[in-house]
């Protein structure tokens, strides 16, 4: 009987979650139901498995931004060329740029490779910075910080709630580290290229040295020539790792590889972008394992 | 003894002490020294950190800036003078044709638009197109747009594009082939519905997208309405999406536009549009998209029944290249053709195929070909060629645009 109960109880509960909070990216999503538990509906919007520069504005998006309470976006212009039209049409007050019920995390991470000048002539390059810092572990408890105020913000009555979620979170969250550092301390090899700027916060952490990027600009296909003088300064400077992502074309990637001898490395570039990275920790887990050699 | 080790111990402590002494002191100054040249430091930079900037600037609130140039390479059959004068029987006479686009054989330099957004406050948003011809100023769009209503609700004002159908709200620049469907050419002209007017949206609290909206326009639009005594446009829409599966999503509509024409009767003009877009990739989708359009023009004694449809795939094969074919018919001509007489005046339809190159999201070049069968060129059915290198380029702050 009590059984029952109990778990009527936890049912209710999870129908009756009292905030519909949508992030743009997996990572966040999942930092969210960290924190607010079974008192938040999480919806992530842009699909782990595709560029999330491009995500697709398709109008079931719209569906899923009118409902929510709130809107939790990586910011750094990384969803520039998807987002602001889906939040105009959306025709929803709570998540406008600028209301309570918007939550842009760039804001709390301290932005590294902030450009002093930009143009389109270097190509796509994000004017406040790069904006993957979701590879960089160290990132996960600034994010749940941010996350938990909000939280507490808007629904004040289960702060509580929220903060002791957040603790045991950040507990949990700092002995994982230690592991994680202790074993990322193992790896020999420090010297990578990667396809895009993917990966730099977390090639920063861990002291790796990037040698170049596939593509000769951001957002710029690769070229022969490019790949030529790639393939030389890895020659040069023994580069045996190729960062290559799971939505760009793996051909280019192969082709140095072969040409160099070093191995290509399918990196996930959020959670849940392959399969092995299907939960937080695995992400983490899974970029050490192909990263570390 | 004693006293020996004692006096050897004091004057030995006595010799460590100065030793220490002169090491603290010295010390000292050298810290002396470091905050000396910190505090040098820290004035210079409090010195450089002085804010100096200009008492009323505004540069960063500078609205979104972006200029769009549209511009041809073109081969055509026939000649500019008598292309210009073409007809679309039961639709277009011979001279009322207008041709902002592409008109001539060689080069064309279509528009350069400059596109203004800005958030005006945090209730209004506002956008502006202002477009450039050779030798024309148009204020193609001005209008704001609420941000924070409430009901889910989204109110538009201002001279705008009509969200009736589905390409008619879209831009040129942003379209997948260059030229107008002829069905919209035919009922509506090249700018199509895009009157002076208000719009209210409103989105449904369902998991599935819904949209319903109704606009209230001045209805300046000869080619269907156009009594301008007083506004006499009213549109309505309701349009939905679902998505199959995580790849596929479907986006339908059904459209209405009811108006007065030039001889004081109504016009109405229904639509349905059905778009299906399959992701392939990140950078790679198949994309169906169809409209149906028919009209009821109402003439002094008697009434048009005109339909057409253009149905159009396009197959984008990563971030670089994109192909696509296009076909346009016009499905119904019930009207006085006696003008025609003795012209073919059936089947009037057109084929277009495309390739696309873009080398960055900003600019692209496109390759066409089309097969037009539904012109009438100096009072002969003429079916035409044409092949079109077009360039279009969006610099500067352009936003993303929809679905």
């Amino acid at each position: 009987m009590r059984k029952i109960i109990l778990l009527t109880c936890l049912l209710s509960s999870m129908v009756f979650a009292s905030l519909n909070v949508d992030t743009t990216y997996s990572t966040m999503g999942t930092v969210t139901k960290k924190i607010g538990g079974d008192l938040v509906n999480v919806t992530v919007l842009g699909s782990p498995k595709y560029d999330p520069h491009f995500i697709v504005p398709k109008p079931s998006l719209l569906a899923k931004l009118h409902r929510a309470d709130l809107l939790i976006m990586n910011g750094g212009g990384l969803e520039l060329g998807w987002l602001p039209p889906l939040i105009r049409s959306a025709n929803n007050a709570k998540i406008q740029n600028g209301a309570k019920g918007f939550l842009d995390m760039s804001h709390f991470v301290h932005m590294i490779d902030v450009p002093s000048s930009v143009s389109r002539g270097f190509g796509d390059v994000h004017a406040q910075g790069n904006p993957h810092y979701s590879t960089d572990p160290y990132v996960i408890p600034v994010m749940a910080k941010a996350i938990e105020a909000k939280l507490a913000e808007l629904d004040p009555e289960n702060s509580l709630v929220y903060k002791e979620n957040l603790d045991k979170f950040l507990t949990e969250w700092s002995s994982y580290l230690k592991t994680f550092d202790a074993k990322m301390a193992m790896c020999k090899d420090k010297n990578v290229v990667q396809y895009h700027e993917l990966f730099n916060y977390f090639l920063k952490r861990y002291e790796y040295k990037s040698f170049g990027n596939i593509e000769p600009l951001p957002g710029i296909s690769p070229s022969s020539k490019h790949t030529i003088e790639l393939i030389n300064t890895m020659k040069k400077n023994s580069v045996k790792i190729i960062l290559q992502d799971v939505y760009h074309e793996k051909k280019t990637a192969k082709f140095i590889a072969d040409k160099t001898g070093a191995k290509v490395s399918v990196i996930p570039h959020d959670e849940k972008a392959v399969k092995d990275a299907d939960t937080l920790k695995n992400f983490y887990n899974t970029i050490a394992d192909r990263i570390c050699q | 003894m004693k006293k020996y080790i004692y006096l050897s111990l004091l004057t030995f402590s006595s010799l460590i002490a100065d030793t220490e002494l002169d090491e603290i002191k010295q010390q000292l100054k050298a810290q002396q020294t470091a905050t000396q040249q910190l505090e040098t430091k820290l004035y210079n930079l409090e010195q450089k950190s002085t804010n100096t900037s200009a008492s009323f600037s505004q540069n960063a609130y500078l609205p979104d800036m972006a200029l769009i140039l549209n511009m041809s390479a073109l081969s055509r059959d026939v000649k500019n003078s008598e292309y210009e004068n073409f007809a679309i029987p039961g639709f277009i006479d011979a001279g009322n044709g207008h041709l902002p686009f592409n008109k001539n054989r060689g080069f064309n330099l279509n528009y350069a638009e400059f596109a203004i957004h800005a958030v005006v406050d945090p209730y209004f948003e506002a956008f502006a197109n202002f477009h450039l011809h050779p030798d024309e100023f148009e204020i193609g769009e001005a209008y704001v747009q609420t941000t924070s209503l409430p009901y889910s609700l989204r109110v538009r004002a201002g001279k705008f594009k009509s969200h009736f159908g589905r390409i008619n709200s879209q831009h040129q620049h942003s379209w997948n082939f260059d030229s107008q469907p002829i069905i919209y050419k035919s009922l509506f002209g090249p700018d199509a519905i895009s009157d002076p007017g208000i719009q209210l949206q409103w989105v449904a609290p369902t998991d599935t997208y819904i949209m319903a909206g109704v606009e209230a326009l001045q209805g300046t639009n000869g080619r269907s309405f156009g009594d301008t005594e007083s506004n006499n446009l009213y549109v309505g829409y309701v349009k939905s999406s679902i998505d199959i599966g995580e790849d596929l999503s479907v986006l339908g509509g059904v459209s209405l536009a009811h108006g007065e024409n030039t001889t004081n009767n109504p016009t109405d003009v229904y639509g349905v549009d059905l778009t299906l877009r399959e992701q392939l990739g990140s950078y790679s989708s198949l994309v169906w998209q169809s409209e149906y359009l028919y009209r009821n023009k109402e003439l002094i004694s008697t009434t048009d029944k005109q339909a057409g449809l253009y149905s159009e795939l396009v197959y984008q094969y990563n971030n670089n290249y994109s192909g696509g074919v296009r076909y346009d018919l016009i499905t119904k001509n019930d009207t006085d053709l006696s003008a025609y007489s003795g012209i073919d005046s059936d089947n009037l339809d057109r084929y277009t195929a495309m390739v696309e190159y873009k080398p960055f999201p900003m600019s692209r070049l496109r390759l066409s070909y089309t097969y037009d069968r539904t012109k009438i060129i100096a009072g002969e059915r003429t079916d035409i060629n044409e092949v079109m290198l077009s360039l279009n380029i969006a610099a500067g702050a352009h936003g993303a645009h929809n679905y």
